[in-house]
């Protein structure tokens, strides 16, 4: 999927002349910005309900009370098992507990096990891309020799030794993901930081004097971030499912907390009588990951293109 | 060509080499202290006392400085030597090897699959007049790449094996049991397969060189077959390597959902153990895999398309 | 004469079986229907494909003590008794009669002639002794086998079939002992090698079926003997086992067993709980259960940790623990709350029902007057900590994790924080040993009291860190009477102490629940709720 961004480029990061344009002061295009991502939207229903999906997710990460009033923790044991109805839209579980109520409160450690492993690939990829790209030289050689090695380990087996060295927990898990992922991240980020350092604005910059620290800040990095942030969107579909993999396998937070991979794995004990237990919370995972590609599918390419 | 296959030799031991370091640093450098974690984890843990523990330390060569152990444990692996895995005391080379022939079965297997339904599904929806059609196939890749693996895997068991019967739920009974591990495994891969191959088809489908057979009456079909998927199909080959990576990666989670013996399942227990050797192992073994496959497609690449050889020089850097 | 371990955590009942006195097995009543009784002629050959839930990581029969290990292992070995389930009853086996002298100090086997181990060797009084000697080698995981035979003076070869073994005091659980599978015999050459080496290659025994194939943590193969003509006289079948293969696959989820099942997948499964019940019943399946005798589920307190010290604390736990919600919601039909720290179905057993009720009001004035006040969470603090428990558990049942998680809430309702630790079943016993848990969660089947002694005596292995106190006289007391009534009393009275001092916490009692296939049948269980496939067949 990576690779197809280094393709596009050229595409994605028109505006080399954005920084002098940003400058000027408060940006009059920005209303019509608006009204046209809102035609851009709507003219795509399935990118508008992909939008939908995702803003309900991270409201239900963020307050997942206004979703569920059920406790998530407790159930009524004596009403275990039953099926999806109108009291409990996804069930119950084997002690009583509500699943719909489990699921939405589990977004919020799958969602910020994600957060974690795409900020930690982004910062660390990012930083390696950067380095190697604007350093040159034998440093590039380095670090992207360095790169090479990571992708030719798969990723889960890489996030699995990870595991295997820091142990069990959300939060470890979120990082075995993370750098699972740092390669992909370094290529972009050096193939964009290269392009744009041969930009002739940045040329001139530099040979007008000024710092390297301030081309890198004002022209560089501001304009090589387009394809890493859409770069950012892909992976975090990916780390979705990178970590309930984890979690499933018995690598996350230990019970009774519901991250969405345990859910499932939790499930499997009773495949036989509650189908529900697995079947619904993977369809949770599945929206959302199915939601956030949607989006950067829309920000990699149709974005840029409709210009 | 005789250079170019000896510095693409080259190249990939010097990978494998850098993966060993990478892995060796991931696992024997950074916990703190692998023998506590091994003194737990091992058969013969009832008294975890200071001697034993010493006496382990020893026999990992834990007491000797970090780059002494490491040229040594490199020496070793070079010579295809893991060391016994803790969790067992077998030796973890052998351990690997029994269990490879049924994960390369699984993943052999999905292979075929993903390509075959994959593949048919691009060029059935590049080749479609009709629109809702395309649309519909179209949406499928980006779904088969979204949804988990190991979900797909228990509604598969849950429909195919609990309620009709079709298929066993588990194990590694003959082809019946390969059936529904191979198609899980194949969802995500087929879906790949399918988005690249599409891409690439559309591409091919607007170069000069059909325009030219359309124009000389060749039959849509023989067209879209004979010239664009040839054509479309060997800048697919080039992603096969990642595809058997994440492949051999993915009978982890496949093989614990269908309680199938072989590497996956070596790799959950391995890690569940702590099993530091063997985990080792199968990190190297798996770049191994995707190091091979690689070379493999780049040295048969310029017989395909002997244009290619330079061109695949630069692709070899980017693999 | 019993001392009956059988386990389902692996080192706890390796750390404590110790001496006995001698006790009848009346426990261990049976329910569920016997498809041993079925239709049609029993018929030889076919293969029995087994699915249990987890792997001990070991197949020497000496050292496993999980019993979804030991349902296949057990097959490898043969013993010098057999126990009969029915009766309690020792009956010959490899030994044809025994004498005990009258003071229970000397045992002398007499052995039967012709019997051979699968790579040839015969067995004699020397391979015994061989097997004897070596026990108390065997380290961390073989102290089960070792624990009967502690306190060996010496094992003496009177004539090539005759055995003699001595002890330094009374030992009158030995006989018994020599019934299980701890005390399998086993080849001189399989004797003579490593434990490690026993647990991972396996070992050659003179059984009904031999070890083919074992690959860990997935599956374990084993062939039928040719040539067996040496098995228990509690067998039906004379002569080599009807089945030609027994293949035991591990598939750790529940549901996946249970579906295998009903799909004709497997013959049968282990460890059936309470949830997959309803969709078992009624097909060709049937289910079979065996009530276990010995210490109840429950959780062993470290009652060295500080705020465990406090016998109210302590006290608080037992009271906010709904035994009958975690029995019914969780555990198998017919299931019992803990009503002692022993099961009902064990010897001396006394009913402490009424202080083992469920009370939260009660925990938490408990509480309250121990000084744990409730925070702004719910959570109690003292002195700016929090009342925190961390439960280790190992996997090797389904319903650890749904009971715990239970337990879990329950206890969260009276102000104390619960989490959850999952061990590897290999990690436990050296947990226990080292003192750095709070709780663990695990029980220990065996068929006599004497298990209280070396469960909680500050004497022996005293896991559980309890003080020493007067219960270690009323359990030092009942290990050297010989006057049953008296011996019954002294036991009531260590129950009493055990549980008015909640130095363990009861839950419930352990009902094994197998599932299996109508199509096979006589799938025996033996004394101590474990298998007998030598008379098993598939029609």
């Amino acid at each position: 999927m990576s690779q197809s961004l280094v393709d596009d480029p050229a595409e994605a990061a028109p505006g080399l002349e954005r920084p002098v344009e940003a400058s000027r002061g408060p940006d009059p295009g920005r209303r019509v910005d608006v009204r046209r991502l809102l035609r851009f939207v709507v003219r795509r229903p399935g990118l508008l309900l992909s939008v939908v999906v995702l803003v309900l997710v991270v409201l239900a990460s963020f307050r997942p009370g206004l979703f569920a009033s059920q406790d998530p923790l407790r159930g009524v044991p004596s009403q275990n098992f039953r099926g999806p109805s109108g009291s409990h839209w996804f069930g119950t579980d084997e002690l009583g507990r509500d699943v719909f109520s489990r699921v939405v409160h589990g977004a919020q450690l799958s969602l910020k096990a994600t957060l974690i492993a795409v900020l930690v690939a982004f910062v660390v990829g990012g930083l390696l891309g950067v380095v190697a790209g604007f350093v040159g030289r034998w440093v590039d050689d380095v670090l992207m020799r360095f790169v090479d090695v990571l992708l030719a380990i798969p990723a889960l087996f890489m996030s699995l030794a990870l595991v295997t060295a820091l142990g069990y927990g959300t939060v470890k898990v979120a990082v075995a993901v993370g750098i699972a992922s740092v390669a992909a991240f370094a290529r972009v980020a050096r193939a964009e930081v290269l392009r744009v350092r041969q930009a002739v604005f940045v040329e001139a910059s530099r040979a007008s004097g000024a710092r390297w620290y301030s081309v890198l800040g004002r022209h560089v990095l501001p304009n090589a971030a387009g394809p890493v942030i859409v770069l950012a969107t892909l992976d975090f579909g990916s780390s979705i499912l990178a970590v309930s993999a984890l979690s499933f396998l018995g690598y996350g937070a230990p019970p009774p907390a519901p991250e969405w991979g345990t859910l499932i794995s939790d499930g499997r004990n009773y495949l036989a009588n509650a189908w529900w237990l697995t079947a619904l919370p993977g369809l949770a995972i599945a929206a959302t990951v199915l939601a956030t590609n949607r989006i950067a599918r829309a920000l990699d390419g149709e974005w840029s293109r409709q210009r | 060509m005789r250079r170019y296959v000896i510095k693409r030799l080259a190249q990939a031991v010097g990978v494998l080499w850098a993966a060993y370091t990478v892995s060796f640093l991931v696992l024997d450098y950074l916990p703190g202290d692998p023998v506590t974690a091994m003194a737990g984890a091992g058969m013969d843990s009832g008294q975890v006392d200071p001697k034993q523990i010493a006496a382990l330390r020893h026999e990992y060569g834990f007491d000797k400085p970090v780059v002494v152990q490491y040229a040594e444990y490199l020496g070793r692996a070079a010579r295809g030597d893991f060391g016994d895995a803790v969790s067992t005391g077998r030796p973890v080379t052998s351990t690997l090897a029994d269990a490879l022939p049924q994960t390369l079965q699984l993943t052999g297997a999905a292979l075929l699959l993903a390509v075959v339904l994959g593949g048919g599904l691009a060029v059935l929806a590049t080749y479609t007049a009709q629109r809702w059609l395309r649309q519909l196939l179209l949406s499928l890749p980006p779904l088969g790449v979204s949804v988990p693996t190991f979900w797909v895997g228990l509604l598969l068991v849950e429909t195919f094996s609990f309620r009709l019967h079709w298929f066993p739920a588990f194990g590694n009974d003959g082809p019946k049991g390969l059936v529904l591990p191979a198609l899980t495994l194949a969802v995500p891969t087929g879906a790949q397969v399918a988005q690249v191959l599409a891409k690439s088809l559309l591409t091919a489908l607007d170069q000069a060189y059909v325009e030219t057979a359309r124009a000389k009456g060749a039959d849509r079909w023989r067209v879209h077959l004979r010239h664009a998927l040839r054509n479309a199909s060997l800048p697919a080959l080039t992603v096969v390597g990642l595809l058997v990576g994440q492949l051999i990666a993915g009978s982890v989670v496949v093989e614990t959902v269908f309680s199938r013996d072989g590497l996956g399942r070596v790799t959950a227990a391995a890690v569940t153990a702590q099993d530091i050797p063997l985990v080792q192992g199968v990190v190297v073994f798996g770049a191994l895999i995707f190091v091979t496959t690689n070379l493999v497609i780049d040295l048969v690449y310029p017989l395909l398309d002997p244009r290619v050889v330079v061109a695949s020089d630069r692709r070899a850097a980017l693999a | 004469m019993t001392a009956l371990p059988d386990v389902r955590s692996t080192p706890w009942a390796a750390l404590t079986a110790l001496v006995t006195t001698s006790v009848l097995l009346t426990a261990c009543g049976s329910s569920g229907t016997d498809p041993g009784s079925g239709t049609g002629q029993p018929r030889s050959g076919g293969t029995l494909t087994f699915a249990v839930g987890s792997d001990a990581g070991c197949v020497d029969p000496q050292q496993v003590a999980s019993n979804e290990t030991i349902y296949s292992v057990r097959q490898i070995v043969d013993s010098l008794t057999d126990q009969d389930p029915k009766t309690g009853k020792i009956v010959p086996w490899l030994a044809k009669s025994w004498d005990v002298s009258s003071d229970a100090t000397t045992f002398t086997f007499r052995l039967r002639s012709g019997v051979t181990f699968s790579d040839g060797s015969k067995l004699t009084a020397q391979v015994v002794k061989d097997n004897f000697d070596a026990v108390p080698r065997l380290g961390a995981l073989g102290t089960l086998a070792e624990g009967y035979l502690s306190g060996v003076k010496s094992t003496t070869v009177v004539d090539p079939l005759t055995v003699k073994v001595t002890f330094k005091q009374p030992n009158a659980q030995f006989l018994q002992a020599t019934s299980t599978h701890s005390l399998g015999i086993e080849s001189s050459a399989s004797v003579k090698k490593t434990p490690q080496q026993k647990c991972s290659d396996g070992v050659t025994g003179s059984g009904p079926f031999v070890l083919k194939q074992y690959v860990q943590n997935q599956s374990l193969t084993l062939a039928k003997r040719t040539g067996y003509a040496w098995g228990s006289s509690l067998w039906t079948k004379q002569g080599e086992a009807y089945l030609d293969k027994l293949v035991f696959k591990v598939v750790p989820e529940a549901g996946v067993r249970a579906g295998s099942l009903q799909s004709g997948q497997v013959d049968a499964i282990s460890s059936v709980g309470r949830a997959n019940e309803a969709a078992l019943k009624g097909g060709q399946v049937t289910l079979q259960r065996r009530a276990n005798p010995g210490i109840v589920f429950g959780l062993g307190l470290n009652n060295s940790r500080p705020a465990l010290k406090d016998a109210r604390v302590r006290q608080a736990i037992l009271y906010a623990i709904d035994r009958k919600q975690v029995a019914d919601t969780v555990f198998p039909t017919g299931t019992q709350p803990a009503t002692s720290v022993l099961a009902h179905t064990t010897p001396d057993y006394t009913s402490l029902a009424p202080d083992l009720t469920s009370d939260a009001a009660r925990a938490k004035s408990l509480l309250e007057a121990a000084g744990w006040k409730p925070g702004s969470d719910g959570i109690r603090t003292k002195d700016g900590k929090k009342l925190g428990l961390t439960i280790d558990w190992v996997p090797n049942a389904a319903t650890n994790q749904p009971a715990l998680e239970l337990i879990q809430q329950q206890l969260k309702a009276v102000g104390i924080q619960v989490s959850l630790r999952q061990l590897q079943i290999t990690q436990l016993a050296p947990t226990l040993q080292s003192g750095d848990y709070d709780a663990a969660w695990g029980n220990i089947t065996r068929a006599d009291p004497d298990i209280l002694r070396s469960s909680f005596s500050t004497k022996l292995a005293n896991l559980y860190r309890l003080p020493t106190s007067s219960l270690d006289t009323a359990l030092a007391a009942q290990a050297a009477t010989t006057d049953t009534a008296k011996r019954k009393q002294l036991i009531a009275q260590a129950q009493r102490l055990i549980v008015h001092n909640a130095y363990y916490v009861p839950v419930v009692e352990l009902q094994t629940q197998l599932g299996v296939s109508k199509r096979v049948h006589a799938l025996n269980f033996d004394a101590s709720s474990r298998l007998q496939l030598h008379d098993t067949w598939i029609g």
